[in-house]
């Protein structure tokens, strides 16, 4: 390494810690945004892969109403017309003990065009087996090696799945899936699809048809289709589904980006100091003659160095990171989209390019202002610190003005931008970053208020802690605003959360009326003889029924929910632009359908208008008579009257009925009789409306965990923030605190002083980042929330978040002053003041 | 055509034992055996089976008995045919469709229009003489939900878009069968007139296998059927007309543990006579004492042939290029009839790469009859002789 | 401007009508004022002035660390003031020799580094450098702590390395700065009879800011800075 090199370098390695922290700055922000890309598309790949290796080689998929087929179709497409390359399906979910499996019922012979992993066994007498053992032997199903594992069963095993409510004994006959690819094959279970249709209760229809064709013959097959069947893309139906939970992963991927930019400032912060304190050599270097260009040279390609550094560092962290984040992101997506099984990360090279890439990026950007600014020194000699400190603050104003440039610019944009999530997210950054910029003036402002005051009541020690932290803003200032920036994320989340809680919970409360809920087990279709059956038991004074179905078309899938009321239920409820009493008698009549809110929102539709929807009889259009409120985690929903579903989609079934008891019925016997009626047709999941709204608020919370967890990394990443600038801080003092001690300070003085500094930024940030907050807060509700989700709510603001927020902000930053205080405090005043 | 042979050919997909005649001297795999316990059934002898046997003669009854048999474990419609068109272009075909039950008890799943214990296979094979291609196409259904199946009356037998059907003939006009088959750019829509009416083989419609009681099928043919139609090949439409070959057999009885294969023939000569002969080889290579056959001169009483009665030399091989070699020209000697006939396929390269690999084809006959030349055609099947 | 390596034994310094002023807060200080003077190859000026006379503003004119408010510097031929910044950077990095009191020398770098960094800094390196080091150490007799870092060199020895620093590329100019402003008599001579050996043998003009009369005595001539002008010294 050249002489030059190694002067400038030579200095970091003087100073480790500081090294140290800038890599631990990059690390954790890269770390963060790794790991919830690598989570979230880890998940989402799963789900991809799963459905690819489940579709195989299908390229596109017959799909029908909320009935599914009627199976004659496919054998008149193979007899009659000779249609070649398609596989029936019958699909849905079984469980065993705690674990959901995907059933998948199969025709083998079908099979071998269509997906390798059912028709491939070990040899033609292998395969011989599996036919025969598939199609007579009673209870027959296929697992993935692991998964058997996963359930302690063996091949020739008998064990019990629980399907439609009624527990089923199944045998593995066979392995699928040996050797790689099998993970997107975890928890499949593949059986005949006479035992599916069966254990379903789905004789005669059908799932879908998997075709493979090319798309020429797609559309000759579409032809010779009745009116309520399509033929859809399977990639563009799987991609579609995937989507479903892209507004909840958009949202974990812009709280990374939040830990990332607080990474920035920390970084900012170490390379910034770095230079700060190297003036004297950059002085040196300068007179010998070396070049501006050198000087900036130089020290970009030190940040570059550390930004690979702390990038690869980072890297290696987020793939760890991701793993254990990708639990709970899976978690989430099983709770509120769709199965997903998944197990382990995925490694994408994107991601971590991403990664790396913004990692670094960031760390060249930060070092980018001091490294120029560095280089526009003029070449004096011990460029003098106040001069630095004077420019700093003549830069303020400035400062101001740009930030609040930037948050304007966010205003701005939201204004503009209609319902574009992505603009509403880079709306938020914009809006963080202008306030942050806003912060050193503000603390400049607001400490010289607090120095005067210190003065006046607390004596000289303490102004000079306090008038030290506005005189040195050029090293405090951005620790302030990383650590303000971290804090108020969150207060904005916090209140996000509760503001969205508080909306869910009343939401629940508004309609969850029944006394209780009637389901099969497990999930289920109940056939309208069980229906009919359960609501002649004695003590029920009414009834209500619900059925959810997807509507399928090329353009995507809309969310049926089909409603029998009872006459409480129509309460339950709210109407948002119409009034009730005109609106539910249209809508019983079958004359009007209600949709949910974030549906009107996303596709600009009020009442009054008219939607098409695709029937049993083909797309047929209907008039919109109101939009309701719904937190469901499938927000675009059409709620149809249950009259108005029989005519237009074949499907009798319904999923779950809500009961009103008689005013003097006994809850228990009304159950237990319901039980009865029911015998052994299926087992009944009964809950109460209380039972129901705990759960639902379960998933809710357990959705939010790692939100928490992710606001709790970008504060870690702003106490190394903090911890780094007082250190920092501490080293360019020396040798005041040096001539402190020198002249009588005592070392728990000395301690106390520069604790009291620390806690006082912490203080500071955190007053700075109640505004803050509260403004993120908004932005999240009613700007991202509203944009991913289309949901609005109430905006809920309990005071505890703010001043927990404050002891949080104070509390870290004495935690983080402990280290620096008790540095400075056995600093050896001679050495210290000798020291360049 | 053979019982045995065919369960041999076709059920080897389905069954452990008998895959050992087709060629392969492999120990059925543990695992399979452990996967499927319920298949031991299938692997014994027929007679511990569950399923019902051939064991004595019975009275055969048309169109009734061109219909399915339930109980047995196989039965097969085994059409082959020479087309000419009218220009004088040569085409060969082969449509077979084989019913295999899997177990003798009722299927287990309820409630489902797919459940079933029976499987079909069908192979559609065309031969283009003047090019030299052979067309060979297989598929495989369960028989329900309408996917495949056997119904009596009137009898069909299809699977999926393949099928066989009669059209019984109205006081006087004969029968009519109506084919068809379709595999991509090949098309088979065939009308089938019997020149001929039904011939039981073996001992009236029992042909026994091995000495083993109840291995034996049940088997008559219709050696001759004047056939018409189109027939697309390549994608081209060729109106055809010619001589096609019934097989009808059922059984549930498998090879004996000695037998390898077998060469089977059905031969139509210009005089009008038929013959059938089928050779069972043994795994030493000697010809087991079940080989027979039947000669069907015209208009006069079917003679049963024994494996004595017949000179059988091979005159040329022909080598698989997936292995395997094949007797591919025959001497075909019947002293007591003065039948001296040379025996070439119209191709060389017949063999169909199904999940059990074969060889069925075309061929030409020349020779004599005492002293009178007489040419005739047929088709040939060699199964046994496949080699990795 | 072009700024090759001189070879021609020009050292001269000519500065013609110089004038230059800061600001300080509001107001404006004019330390030089149309000041012209001229100084011979090889010569040694002694510079003498009260404190805040100017005289490290001359030397940062001379070196082009600064540039006038008006008026010329030529050093060695070249007009500094016609020069871009790089380009003064460049001439600074070729042609000057600076010796601070307080040293200045690279805390994180060894005592031979130092000395080698201005010679790579000039594109020497390699063997060549390594035996430069090893000459300049031996002459300011230091041979034996090159692989020494300056914090534990005492301030007489950290000013002959500076002094080494500062004539290892062996520039034209060698400016000086209080050379001996930190140091006691006895370390001063000594450190001044380095300076003044090594000076002669490269021929370097010496520009010297002093307040120290030894310094000034061992020098061709000594101007005062007074009023912002030079004038001989008493």
């Amino acid at each position: 390494m050249p002489a030059l090199q190694r002067a400038s370098f030579g200095y970091l390695l003087r100073h480790p810690w500081q090294l140290a922290l800038a890599l631990a700055g990059i690390t954790i922000g890269v770390a963060v945004m790794v790991a919830v890309d690598l989570a979230s598309s880890s998940a989402q790949l799963a789900y991809r892969l799963s459905m690819e290796t489940l579709n195989g080689n299908a390229t596109h998929q017959v799909v029908g109403g909320p009935g599914g087929i009627d199976e004659c179709i496919y054998a008149e497409l193979r007899v009659a017309h000779g249609v070649q390359n398609i596989a029936p399906v019958v699909q849905g979910q079984a469980e065993s003990g705690d674990r959901t499996l995907e059933l998948l019922g199969i025709d083998i012979f079908a099979e071998r065009a269509m997906r390798g992993f059912t028709a491939s066994a070990s040899g033609a007498d292998g395969l011989a087996a599996r036919v025969s053992g598939l199609l007579t032997m009673p209870g027959a199903v296929l697992l993935t090696p692991r998964t058997a594992g996963e359930l302690a069963v063996e091949i020739g095993d008998r064990f019990e799945l629980r399907v439609n409510g009624r527990t089923r004994n199944a045998i593995l006959i066979d392995h699928i899936g040996s050797g790689a690819g099998t993970a997107a094959l975890d928890d499949v279970v593949v059986l005949d699809i006479a035992l599916a249709q069966e254990w379903l209760g789905m004789a005669g229809r059908l799932s879908r048809i998997d075709v493979r064709a090319d798309d020429d013959d797609a559309k000759q097959l579409s032809r010779l289709l009745p009116a309520d069947l399509e033929v859809l893309n399977a990639g563009n139906r799987t991609q579609t589904t995937a989507e479903m939970s892209r507004a909840f992963t958009t949202n974990l991927k812009a709280m990374s980006l939040l830990a990332m930019l607080v990474g920035v400032f920390l970084i900012y912060n170490s390379v910034s100091f770095a230079v700060l304190q190297r003036r004297n050599l950059l002085g040196i270097l300068r007179g010998l003659g070396v070049t501006r260009g050198q000087v900036f040279r130089l020290l970009l390609g030190e940040a570059l160095a550390l930004g690979i550094a702390g990038a690869l560092f980072g890297i290696a962290a987020g793939i760890w990171l991701g793993e254990q984040l990708l639990v709970l992101v899976s978690q989430s997506i099983n709770d509120l989209y769709f199965r997903v099984s998944v197990t382990g990360v995925d490694i994408n090279a994107l991601s971590l390019a991403r990664g790396f890439g913004a990692g670094l990026a960031a760390t060249v950007v930060a070092a980018a202002i001091p490294a120029c600014e560095a280089s526009s020194w003029r070449p004096r000699l011990a460029m003098s610190r106040s001069v630095i400190e004077r420019r700093a603050h003549s830069l303020l104003p400035w400062l101001a003005a740009a930030g609040a440039g930037c948050a304007l610019l966010s205003l701005l944009l939201v204004q503009v931008s209609g319902d574009s999530l992505a603009a509403g997210l880079t709306a938020l950054f914009f809006l963080i970053f202008g306030l942050g910029l806003c912060l050193p003036p503000a603390v400049r402002w607001l400490t010289r208020g607090c120095a005067w005051f210190a003065r006046r009541f607390a004596g000289n020690a303490a102004s000079l802690a306090i008038a030290g932290v506005a005189a040195s803003l050029s090293r405090t200032g951005v620790a302030i605003v990383a650590l303000a920036v971290a804090v108020s994320a969150t207060i904005g989340v916090s209140i996000m959360v509760d503001s969205f809680r508080t909306s869910v919970s009343s939401w629940l409360d508004q309609t969850l009326r029944s006394d209780f809920y009637v389901a099969i087990d497990g999930g289920g279709d109940m056939a309208p003889s069980l229906v009919a059956d359960l609501a002649a038991v004695d003590g029920i004074a009414a009834w209500s029924s619900s059925r959810r179905a997807w509507l399928e078309t090329p353009e995507g899938r809309t969310r049926l929910v089909a409603l029998k009321m009872a006459p409480e239920s129509f309460a339950g409820t709210t109407l948002l632009d119409a009034d009730p009493d005109t609106v539910w008698p249209a809508f019983e009549r079958g004359e009007a359908v209600v949709v949910s809110e974030a549906l009107a929102y996303r596709r600009a539709i009020r009442p009054g208008n008219t939607l098409t929807l695709q029937t049993g009889p083909g797309p047929r259009g209907f008039d919109v008579a109101a939009t309701f409120r719904s937190y469901d985690a499938n927000p675009e929903t059409v709620l149809v009257s249950r009259r108005l579903y029989d005519r237009f989609w074949d499907d009798p079934a319904v999923d779950s009925l809500g009961i009103y008891l008689e005013p003097d019925a006994d809850a228990q016997r009304v159950q237990a009789r319901l039980r009865a009626a029911t015998g052994d047709r299926a087992v009944l999941s009964v809950r109460s409306n209380r039972d129901l709204r705990q759960r639902s608020l379960e998933i809710f919370d357990r959705t939010f965990i790692i939100t928490h967890v992710l606001y709790w990394l970008a504060v870690g990443v702003a106490v190394i923030g903090i911890l780094g600038a007082m250190l920092a801080l501490q080293m360019e003092r020396a040798r005041e605190l040096a001539v402190l001690r020198a002249l009588g300070v005592t070392r728990l003085e000395l301690g106390g002083l520069v604790t009291l500094q620390t806690t006082y930024i912490g203080l500071l940030s955190g007053l700075a980042a109640i505004p803050l907050g509260l403004l993120m807060s908004w932005m999240l509700i009613d700007v991202i929330n509203r944009r991913a989700f289309g949901w609005s709510m109430e905006i809920v603001v309990d005071p505890a978040v703010l001043w927990q927020a404050l002891l949080l902000s104070a509390g870290v930053a004495f935690l983080a002053g402990i280290y620096p205080a008790w540095r400075a405090s056995r600093a050896h005043p001679a050495q210290a003041m000798r020291e360049d | 055509m053979l019982v045995n042979v065919k369960i041999g050919l076709l059920a080897t997909v389905f069954t452990v034992v008998l895959l050992c005649h087709a060629g392969c001297a492999k120990a059925p795999e543990p695992a399979a055996a452990a996967a499927a316990p319920d298949l031991s059934d299938l692997l014994g002898s027929p007679r511990e089976s569950g399923y019902r046997l051939a064991l004595e003669p019975r009275v055969f009854e048309f169109p009734r008995d061109h219909g399915p048999h339930d109980g047995y474990r196989n039965e097969w419609w085994y059409l082959t045919g020479n087309l000419d068109t009218s220009s004088g272009r040569r085409f060969g075909y082969e449509l077979t469709l084989f019913r295999f039950a899997l177990s003798p008890d009722p299927p287990p799943a309820q409630g489902s229009a797919w459940a079933t214990d029976s499987i079909h296979i069908g192979h559609f094979a065309i031969t283009d003489v003047e090019r030299g291609a052979f067309h060979v196409a297989e598929r495989q259904a369960r028989a329900a939900a309408g996917l495949a199946g056997a119904e009596r009356d009137p009898f069909r037998v299809w699977l999926y878009d393949w099928s066989i059907q009669l059209f019984p003939g109205n006081s006087g006009d004969a029968d009519r069968w109506q084919v068809s088959a379709a595999d991509g750019a090949n098309r088979l829509d065939l009308s089938l007139e019997p020149a001929r009416p039904p011939v039981l083989q073996g001992d009236n419609g029992l042909s026994q296998k091995s000495a083993d009681p109840g291995n034996a099928s049940f088997y008559y043919s219709i050696p001759r059927l004047t056939t018409s139609g189109t027939l697309q090949v390549d994608g081209t439409r060729y109106e055809v007309s010619g001589t096609s070959w019934l097989d009808r057999e059922w059984s549930s009885s498998a090879l004996a543990d000695d037998q390898a294969g077998w060469d089977w023939f059905s031969l139509q000569l210009e005089d009008g006579t038929d013959l059938m002969y089928y050779q069972l080889r043994k795994k030493d290579g000697s010809t087991d004492a079940y080989s027979a056959g039947t000669l069907m001169p015209p208009d006069e009483a079917p003679v049963p042939l024994a494996p004595e009665d017949v000179q059988l030399s091979v005159l040329a091989h022909w080598d698989s290029p997936a292995g395997g070699q094949y007797p591919n020209e025959w001497r075909f000697v019947v002293p007591q009839a003065s039948l001296d006939l040379h025996i070439r396929p119209v191709l060389r390269d017949q063999e169909l790469d199904t999940w059990v690999r074969y060889w069925e084809g075309a061929v030409d006959i020349s020779g004599t009859l005492g002293n009178t030349p007489l040419n005739g055609r047929g088709y040939v099947e060699l199964t046994g002789y496949a080699r990795p | 401007m072009p700024v090759t390596a001189s070879t021609s034994p020009d050292a001269s310094v000519s500065l013609r009508h110089i004038s230059h002023s800061y600001l300080e807060g509001v107001r404006r200080h004019v330390v030089l004022d149309d000041l012209s003077a001229d100084f011979a190859s090889g010569e040694a000026i002694a510079l003498r002035g009260r404190s805040g006379s100017g005289k490290s503003t001359l030397l940062n004119l001379i070196c082009g660390i600064d540039a006038p408010d008006a008026g010329q510097v030529i050093v060695a031929g070249h007009d500094l003031t016609s020069m871009s910044e790089r380009d003064r950077t460049l001439y600074r990095r070729r042609h000057i020799g600076f010796v601070y009191q307080a040293f200045n020398l690279v805390s994180t770098l060894s005592v031979a580094d130092n000395i080698r960094l201005v010679l790579e800094l000039n594109g020497i390196g390699g063997q060549e450098a390594s035996q430069r080091v090893d000459e300049l150490l031996q002459a300011v007799g230091l041979a034996d702590r090159g692989n020494s870092f300056p914090d534990v060199l005492s301030g007489g020895e950290q000013q002959r390395v500076a002094i080494a620093r500062a004539l290892a590329h062996r520039p034209a100019i060698l400016l000086a700065d209080e050379p001996t402003g930190n140091l006691d008599d006895r370390t001063a001579a000594d450190v001044l009879s380095s300076l003044d050996t090594l000076r002669r043998e490269q021929r370097a003009t010496l520009i010297v800011a002093t307040h120290s009369n030894a310094v000034a005595a061992a020098c061709d001539r000594t101007l005062e800075l007074r009023d912002g002008r030079l004038v001989a010294a008493d």
